[in-house]
């Protein structure tokens, strides 16, 4: 191999790498139903705890959950199985730290019911919707920045107003990650 | 120099993927703008250096391959390019542009 071929083998190489490192890019979609749906949870609750609704309906709350995962697993089997996608690293690191985020807010959930209230439970859902948006925030996102900034703002007005937490957190979730899903998929079109 | 890498079509491979997960074989060879069977020649022998490493799924009743860089082919990568560099670096300086 002589220098050129060197050269030509370098540019080709380079051209490939520089169209692969995009940027991170996010689907939309999950942040509006699981934004959605943990909104919607927040809601019930509140809505239980004000007497407005009967406590069976704190059901709804799981049953909303497991139509959000059923949702995105159902989402992630078909995007893997198409022919053209492709999962870059800086997509997978992203779903580690969402991963992590929520699997430790779920974990505090289960095993802190003592130390943490009904709504510190739900902030602690809050404060992992935060970070997965920051951390997409940091790649360039400034809609992501937006609700995380939504997200963490409601749980310092939830803070001074406990008693309607419920609806403060809900509506974080509603504007901060639904309506960053939302303005995502929206700015795709 | 890597002789595997001394192919354009197994070098642009190793580049797709270097930062990716995974990526469809449809996907690899739109990519890289060869034929099926061009492309699985140079794939399987990637496989073989370890290189990159074969995944087969279903896409329903379709099968899907998809293939990932190893951490053998990243480093073998780097030090192929370190020498493509060293080489351009050591040419005449007429010759570099």
């Amino acid at each position: 191999m002589d220098s050129s071929d060197a050269r030509e083998h370098l540019e080709m190489v380079e051209r490939i790498v520089a169209a692969s490192s995009r940027k991170l890019e996010v689907s939309g979609e999950f942040f509006l139903v699981w934004g959605l749906a943990s909104g919607t949870l927040d809601l019930i609750f509140q809505l239980v705890n004000d007497g407005r609704l009967p406590l069976a309906t704190v059901w709804a709350g799981p049953l909303l959950i497991v139509a959000a995962v059923l949702y995105t697993a159902v989402r992630v089997r078909r995007f893997r199985a198409m022919p053209g996608a492709r999962m870059t690293l800086l997509e997978r690191e992203f779903l580690n730290v969402l991963w992590i985020a929520l699997a430790m807010a779920f974990a505090v959930n289960l095993v802190g019911g003592h130390i943490f209230s009904q709504w510190a439970q739900a902030a602690i859902w809050s404060v992992a919707a935060a970070i997965a948006l920051f951390y997409i925030a940091v790649h360039g996102n400034r809609r992501a920045l937006v609700g995380g900034i939504v997200l963490l703002l409601s749980i310092a007005f939830a803070n001074f107003s406990v008693p309607i937490a419920g609806y403060v957190l809900a509506g974080g979730m509603y504007l901060g990650y639904a309506g960053f899903g939302l303005a995502d998929m929206l700015a795709r079109e | 120099m890597d002789d595997l890498l001394l192919s354009k079509i197994r070098l642009s491979v190793v580049a797709e993927l270097l930062n990716v997960q995974w990526v469809s074989f449809t996907d690899l060879a739109r990519a890289i703008e060869t034929t099926n069977g061009n492309l699985g020649a140079h794939l399987a022998k990637l496989v073989d250096a370890g290189y990159i490493a074969e995944e087969k799924t279903y896409a329903g009743r379709r099968p899907l391959s998809r293939y990932s860089l190893t951490e053998t082919g990243r480093a073998a990568f780097v030090a192929h390019v370190r020498q493509l560099e060293a080489l351009l670096s050591a040419a005449p300086e007429g010759n570099r542009s």
